[in-house]
Order: C-alpha cells, then sequence, then structure tokens
C-alpha cells in the first residue's frame, strides 16, 4: 500500500528518472565491479604521492628526486629499483617488493615505493611478520 | 497541527538511542600503518590495538616523537645537541635526554671494554661512510683521529659533558636510533595502544602481546639479500641486527662497513651480522654494535652482564652462535 | 484611522515568510546534517541525506536561490559544528553539496511542472554521489580504485533520494496547504 502512495506521488518524469538511474547503477556496476581492485604501486617524495600504477601491468617509469631521477621498474607483479643516483644504492639491493604493504625506498633521493591493496590473508601464509637486518 | 507531542518524544527517544549506542559501542578499530623516511631509512610503524583511542593519531604522534629525537641528536642537524658537542670547547650543556643516553652509551662503552664507542665522530667523518664519496683513509690518518677518540675522555655531570679533549667529536650513532624508537613505543603508549610494532630499517621493537600467536620476526640472511637465515618468536621488546651489509662501500675490491672497531679504526671483521634481542632497543642497539665488534666468543662473555639480552651472532666465517637456550628454542633456522 | 490590516503588502509578506521559512529550513537541516553524523555507517561518507529534504521543500516554495541558500548554509554551519571544517569529509560535503544542488535546480528549471520532489531527489542524490566520489577520486583519496564502491553508492543514493522526495512531497503538501500562498506567482526566479 504504501508503494501505492509512493508511486501515486511521482510524475511520469520522475518515474522514468528512478528507472534510468537504477539502471546507470546496474550497468555500473557490471561495468566497474568486472575489474577487481587489484594491487596498486604508489610512489611518495616527503610524503605526498607523485605517482601511481597497477602492479599487473609491466613498465618502466622514471621519478625525480632531489639527487635526480630513480628508474622502477614493474613486472611480472613486482617492483624493484633499477637505477637510482644515490651514492651507496642502497635502494637498488632492496630488492623486489610484491605483497600488499611491502616497501622499498631510495632514502638519499627521498622516495618510498610502496604497494597499495587488498589486505593480504593473515600472515600465518607469510614467513613473518618483521624483518630484522 | 498534531506535528508537536509524539513525534518529538519519537525524535528525543532516537537521539538517545544513538547517542548510546556510539557511546557504549566504539567503532571497531582498523589497524594503521604507516611508512617514513627518518633517520636516514624507513621506518614503519603499524598500531594494530589500543584502548578505544584513535590509532592514526597515536601513529602520527610517534613519527613526531622520532622526528624530534633525530633533530636532537643527529650531527648534521642545525642547532642540535650533537652539533653543540661538536664544538671544541671542553663543557657543554646538552638537553636531559641527551645527558642520559650519553650516560647509557658511556656505560656500555665501560662494560664493554671499549667495543662500544660513543666518540668516533671523528672516525666516521674520515671515512665518510654516510657521505657521499667514501674512501679508506691512511694509516697516519686513522692513528690522529684515535688519539682524540676514546670513551673515557668524556664525563657527564647532570646535563655537562665535559670533555678532556677539545677534538673529540662525540656520535650517537649506534644508540640514537634505539632511543628513538623506545620514545616512539612511550608515545603509542601514552596514546592508549596496546599491541603495535615500531621498525626503523630492521630495528624493531614491539609493543604487546599478540594475543593468537607470537611475533615473528624474520632475520635477514647476512650474504643473500632476499633470504632469511632465521625467524624468531618474540613475545614482546626490542630486536636489532647490525650486519656488515647494510652500509658499504668498495675500494679495490675489499668491502668497507659502517661497524668501526675503535681499538683499529677500521671496520669490525669478526662478524657478518649480530640479531640482540633485549626488552628496549636503546640497549639492543648499543649491544648490537659492541658484541659485533667482539666477535662471538668476547660478545658472549659481554652478553653475560646483560641477563635479559640475548644475541644470535653469524661469525665472520658463517657460523652461528645463540646465546641464550630460549632464544634458541624461539628459533627456526631457514 | 482604521488598521489597514487588508492593506498589507503582498510582496513584503511574502518576503518576510520566505526569510522565516529559509531560516526555519536551514535550522533543520542542519540539525538533521550533524544528527545523520552520528549514525553509525557502513563507509564514512554514506549519509542518507535527509536535511536535503528542506532544500527539496525550499526549492519547490521558494525557486532556485532558496534551494542554494538552505544546501550551502547547512554545509557551512553543519561543517563547523561537526568540527570538521576544512577536513576531507568537510570537502566531500561540498562537492557533493553543489553538484546536487546544480542538478536539483537545473532539473526544475528544464523540465517544470513535469518534475516533482521525487524525480528532483534522485537527481540530487545522484549528484551528490558523483560529486563526492569525484573529489574522493581526484584530491583526496588519488586512487582510480576508489570508482569499485561507487554503483553501490549510486544505488543507495537512489533509494534514499526516493525517500527524501516522498518527504518533501508531504512537507510541501503540508505547507501550501497550510499557509495558502503562491510562491511562484511573484517572478522568482526558477
Amino acid at each position: 500500500m504504501a508503494i501505492k502512495d509512493v508511486w501515486r506521488r511521482m510524475t511520469l518524469l520522475d518515474r522514468f528518472l528512478v528507472g534510468l538511474l537504477i539502471c546507470a547503477g546496474v550497468l555500473a556496476q557490471i561495468w566497474l565491479g568486472s575489474r577487481p581492485v587489484g594491487a596498486t604501486v604508489v610512489v611518495e617524495r616527503d610524503g605526498r604521492v607523485v605517482f601511481q600504477a597497477p602492479l599487473d601491468t609491466p613498465r618502466q617509469i622514471a621519478v625525480d628526486g632531489p639527487l635526480g631521477s630513480t628508474e622502477i621498474l614493474i613486472e611480472q607483479g613486482l617492483v624493484r629499483i633499477i637505477a637510482s643516483p644515490c651514492p651507496h644504492k642502497v635502494c637498488m639491493g632492496m630488492g623486489a617488493i610484491q605483497r600488499t604493504g611491502q616497501v622499498i625506498a631510495c632514502v638519499p633521493n627521498h622516495l618510498l615505493i610502496r604497494i597499495d591493496g587488498p589486505p593480504e590473508e593473515t600472515t600465518a601464509e607469510h614467513a613473518y611478520d618483521l624483518l630484522s637486518r | 497541527m498534531s506535528l508537536n507531542r509524539p513525534i518529538l518524544l519519537v525524535l528525543l527517544v532516537v537521539l538517545l538511542l544513538i547517542g548510546g549506542l556510539r557511546h557504549w559501542l566504539p567503532e571497531e578499530q582498523k589497524a594503521v600503518s604507516h611508512d617514513r623516511i627518518l633517520m636516514g631509512t624507513v621506518v614503519t610503524i603499524s598500531a594494530l590495538a589500543g584502548n578505544g583511542h584513535d590509532l592514526e593519531e597515536a601513529v602520527q604522534a610517534a613519527f613526531s616523537e622520532m622526528s624530534r629525537v633525530e633533530k636532537l641528536m643527529s650531527p648534521h642537524q642545525v642547532g642540535s645537541d650533537l652539533q653543540h658537542l661538536a664544538a671544541p670547547t671542553s663543557s657543554v650543556t646538552v638537553s636531559s635526554e641527551t645527558a642520559a643516553v650519553l650516560q647509557q652509551a658511556l656505560a656500555i662503552s665501560a662494560t664493554s671494554s671499549g667495543a662500544f664507542d660513543p666518540t668516533l665522530g671523528g672516525l666516521k667523518d674520515l671515512w665518510d661512510i654516510e657521505g657521499e664519496h667514501p674512501r679508506v683513509p691512511t694509516q697516519t690518518e686513522i692513528a690522529q683521529v684515535l688519539s682524540h677518540a676514546g670513551w673515557q675522555k668524556i664525563s657527564v655531570q647532570g646535563q655537562s659533558v665535559h670533555k678532556d679533549d677539545l677534538l673529540t667529536q662525540i656520535d650517537l650513532g649506534g644508540i640514537a636510533k634505539g632511543y628513538a624508537i623506545d620514545r616512539a613505543i612511550a608515545v603509542l603508549q601514552e596514546h592508549g595502544v596496546t599491541l603495535a610494532s615500531v621498525n626503523a630499517g630492521g630495528d624493531i621493537r614491539l609493543l604487546g602481546q599478540r594475543p593468537d600467536r607470537p611475533w615473528r620476526i624474520g632475520i635477514q640472511h647476512p650474504r643473500q639479500p632476499q633470504a632469511l637465515i632465521a625467524t624468531l618468536e618474540m613475545q614482546s621488546g626490542a630486536v636489532v641486527t647490525s650486519g656488515d651489509y647494510e652500509r658499504f662501500f668498495e675500494e679495490d675490491g675489499k668491502r668497507y662497513h659502517h661497524l668501526f672497531d675503535p681499538r683499529s679504526g677500521y671496520p669490525g671483521r669478526l662478524c657478518q651480522s649480530v640479531t640482540i634481542t633485549a626488552p628496549d632497543a636503546t640497549t639492543a642497539d648499543a649491544l648490537a654494535t659492541a658484541v659485533f665488534i667482539l666477535g662471538p666468543q668476547a660478545g658472549q662473555d659481554l652478553l653475560k652482564q646483560f641477563p635479559q639480552a640475548a644475541a644470535i651472532i653469524i661469525a665472520a666465517d658463517g657460523t652461528a652462535l645463540v646465546t641464550s637456550d630460549d632464544l634458541e628454542r624461539r628459533l627456526t633456522w631457514q | 484611522m482604521p488598521m489597514t490590516s487588508s492593506a498589507v503588502n503582498p510582496q513584503r509578506l511574502h518576503q518576510s515568510r520566505r526569510s522565516i521559512f529559509l531560516a526555519l529550513f536551514i535550522a533543520l537541516a542542519v540539525v538533521l546534517h550533524t544528527m545523520e553524523a552520528l549514525l553509525p555507517s557502513p563507509a564514512p561518507w554514506f549519509r542518507l541525506g535527509f536535511a536535503n529534504i528542506l532544500a527539496l521543500s525550499a526549492l519547490f516554495l521558494f525557486g532556485s536561490r532558496a534551494a542554494w541558500t538552505v544546501n550551502l548554509s547547512r554545509i557551512a554551519v553543519g561543517s563547523l559544528l561537526l568540527g570538521n571544517i576544512f577536513s576531507p569529509g568537510f570537502l566531500l560535503s561540498l562537492s557533493g553539496g553543489i553538484l546536487s544542488t546544480t542538478l536539483m535546480t537545473g532539473s526544475r528549471a528544464v523540465f517544470g511542472k513535469k518534475i516533482g520532489p521525487v524525480g528532483v531527489s534522485v537527481l540530487g542524490a545522484a549528484g551528490h554521489a558523483t560529486g563526492q566520489m569525484i573529489m574522493a577520486s581526484l584530491v583526496l583519496l588519488r586512487h582510480p580504485g576508489v570508482w569499485q564502491v561507487f554503483p553501490i553508492f549510486l544505488l543507495f543514493a537512489v533509494a534514499a533520494g526516493i525517500a527524501n522526495g516522498i518527504a518533501a512531497d508531504l512537507l510541501i503538501e503540508l505547507l501550501r496547504n497550510h499557509r495558502s500562498f503562491q510562491p511562484s506567482s511573484l517572478g522568482e526566479n526558477p
């Protein structure tokens, strides 16, 4: 009965608009929902995000910091620093990261690279909570 | 208009209900984790649970505190206590914090017979180990710098630091990071956090015990960059690793790292890495350096003086030594 | 000389009615806005937008400028009261509110009598959701994955829009019958 009251209070155009928007919502769900939110590579300089890209698409990018340009390679779901103008190249020695929450950085060049994304299963799947080095 | 009484009453009840619900059913907290570049490394602070307080705020406050300690104890920061200490005056007044940390450093120097030494600022500058052009100095240069080093040349009375030798350069690098970590944990506690971790480039302190299982700490393999040498189970406390692979440069095919032996002026050669477990990070940080320099045997002896601390020592030849049975039980070798 | 009670200037009467009712609407909108913030909600900025009922009523009774007045004032005062002015929550409220009010006043202008409070309300709700999404993805979170929640957000908004539209329709009817005046005959801009 309440539905009929609601219906009566809507003009023809009202009903059309509601129908249109519902369809739009459903279509949007089909279109957007089919692409699951994957992990994203996020690059920060001095705490500000300067670059983002999905982890699943291979690419190579150069990010600038105070010392110069740091080259980052994303391939096969891994991210690593392949070139950087810092003196000790510690960043290049950090290896590759692939899981949400992992971080590598070129400290002298003020760059921090991390992986954002859906939270992973509990650390029982991984060997450890934290790494001491 | 029959608008008023019943509806207003209903409204009031609803408001009270909402208010009550919000008060007695605090929203479920989501763990907060952030990374920042501080003290020359990536610092990750994760707050996992607290007494209904704002975890985000706690983590930010902890970072601010670490930044404050860095500014106070860094030799490169203009106006820091360390910069004041670098001046060629025999008596310098510093903050009570710096004085306390320096006193602790000197105590460990004494107990370790000088293996840990907070007066190696001049030596570090000579090697330029943290700079852009590190190099191997000559014997003469090293001898010259070492003549002004020596923990016995420093004494602390209250907030006053006395230098016997005006050219002694104090450097708290081997202990300040541990102190900053301890301060971060203290700030987290002040904000009601009950379960958290602070990881400053591999120097870790844990707050609280995990409800489901112990914390699992991976220990970096000193020779294989992508591998672990062991995983360690901890209820709580600090884990600090000093290794010859962290900061180094190569010259003529030889590797020179950042952990200097105060007795020779050259990097220590007796260990590949040392991992210390202790209740607090300040002690763990200092002991990691001391044991690294002392080597497995002397290092093990030193730890007898610190019953709450234990170590995993990977000697220069790769053999592993664990200084306590309890620690051995909690280790899983990879 | 008898009191010229019957010679009241209709325009001035309308203007003072408008001021009083708009003030009332704004106050009520602020109350609804802040009360809503107390409600537990699945996501941080999922709000039902009950305050929009007042903006809708203002739109249909007093015109577009009135609707803008109610919504912008509600956002400003509401944020001051909640203590989140110039915070992300405020920016989202603002972006949602601006797009929403634009669509509402625009649709009334374009469609006139053909569109009723429910139609305007769902457009407003959709606009609010979209405005918030755009602000979130471009300025605040800057993460394209933010759009994942948009379809649910939109459908939710449409449902809330229908409810708010009905409520507004009832309120407008109530007020019109109670005070018997012709709001749009005084040349208000639609």
